[in-house]
């Protein structure tokens, strides 16, 4: 083999390896960077409307966490995380005050998430949600 | 005044160490120094200091929660820091001390009130104290039940049942924190994990309060779901883990061969 040869095929080998390198780099970025559709999908929760009464709250598991729909005695629904942001203790509700409260260190919420007292640091997540046809998907 | 130049890197050496230094130093100790009960009462002898000495054990000082998340009154006021008006509440009487920790604890002190303990007949009913102590209160475990603390009120049968019931739960949150410890010292984030050891762990110390056999029996099963749904999140670390150590030896041995390769290239030019 002469050198050229031999320079030409090293050379192949050097730009198999730098694009090796580079795929190693572009593609935990490109999976960072794009939307996590599949997940997201296989995580969609659907509930009939008239499963949640209104003034009541109804809660169900949701991407591997507890999350609760409210329907406020005015129609409004909304969907909250149920995971108290203070220790992730599971909050319950409270339906004679309309209120969410955590029985690990007393924490109080609204039904729309906002912290009323207590040690809680921030307010319930709110979850995405669509209603279409008497079906609430959640997610 | 000019320093050498090697006195000039001595400094920069102690700054700089004095800064990791600071940066590392544990929270509690930076908020004690601004706490007028504990400046106060930690320097007063018998009973008026001993709690602070106490307290300083306690898991509530290793989670911040100070003499005021108790006794409110204000910590940052030497000459208004028992003001009633500042929401000083001072010692509960014998009977409020269930009430007085469970405006925190309120799961547990509902358990507690459904329990033998809290309808016990006669004046001196067990409320948090006679178990847990008062300042020097410790993690909550099944070393608290024991002959020699239930039997200054019963016989020990009744709790050996109920320490016995809840023994395998304990025993695999205990396993499942030290995993989720070993994991976060490692860089990982485990901070959902650990939310969700808390809250099941939570729940099972709080059921034990109503002192129940068949209540701690009827939840073990429950508790023992959330235990197998955190080592599968922990098994999937281990994956991870595992994977992270193969590409990275792929990577270390990709970077030889390209070393290898870009010399003998080098050498085609000699």
């Amino acid at each position: 083999m002469g050198v050229d040869d031999r320079r030409k095929f090293l050379a192949y080998c050097l730009g198999g390896i730098a694009a090796v390198a580079a795929a190693g780099i572009i593609y935990p970025l490109f999976r960072y960077l794009s939307p996590l559709s599949s997940q997201l999908e296989s995580s969609k929760v659907t509930i009939p409307e008239g499963a949640v009464r209104e003034g009541e709250a109804n809660f169900f598991q949701y991407a591997g966490s507890a999350a609760v729909l409210v329907h406020h005695p005015g129609g409004a629904l909304v969907a909250l995380s149920a995971v108290c942001t203070h220790m992730g203790c599971i909050v319950q509700w409270q339906k004679d005050r309309q209120e969410f409260f955590c029985p690990c260190h007393g924490g109080r919420y609204t039904s729309d998430g906002a912290v009323i007292s207590g040690p809680p640091p921030r307010p319930l997540p709110k979850l995405p949600f669509a209603v279409a046809n008497g079906i609430i998907t959640v997610g | 005044m000019i320093l050498s130049p090697g006195k000039r890197t001595l400094e920069k050496l102690i700054l700089t160490c004095t800064f990791l230094f600071m940066t590392a130093c544990p929270v509690v100790a930076a908020d004690t120094a601004g706490n007028v009960c504990v400046q106060c009462h930690g320097t007063l002898p018998g009973r008026l200091g001993e709690p602070v000495a106490q307290w300083r054990g306690s898991i509530h000082a290793a989670n911040g929660i100070f003499c005021n998340g108790c006794h409110g009154g204000d910590p940052n006021d030497s000459a208004n820091a028992m003001s009633p008006a500042r929401g000083f509440l001072g010692v509960p009487k014998e009977n409020a001390i269930p009430a007085f920790c469970g405006r925190c604890h309120v799961g547990v002190l509902q358990s507690y009130q459904a329990s033998a303990h809290a309808t016990a007949q006669g004046k001196e009913k067990p409320h948090c104290v006679t178990c847990h102590s008062n300042h020097h209160v410790v993690k909550a475990s099944l070393d608290l039940i024991n002959e020699k603390s239930c039997g200054r009120c019963h016989s020990y049968d009744v709790a050996r049942q109920i320490k016995e019931a809840m023994a395998g739960v304990e025993t695999r949150i205990g396993m499942t924190e030290q995993r989720i410890a070993t994991f976060k010292g490692k860089g990982t984030d485990t901070s959902r994990l650990e939310q969700r050891l808390f809250a099941g762990r939570n729940r099972f110390h709080s059921l034990a309060h109503v002192v129940d056999v068949n209540l701690i029996t009827k939840n073990t099963a429950e508790i023992n779901a959330e235990l197998d749904a955190i080592d599968g999140a922990l098994e999937d670390f281990s994956k991870l883990e595992g994977k992270k150590k193969i590409i990275g030896a792929a990577a270390i041995v990709i970077v030889l061969a390209a070393a290898a390769l870009l010399a003998m290239y080098r050498r085609t030019y000699d």
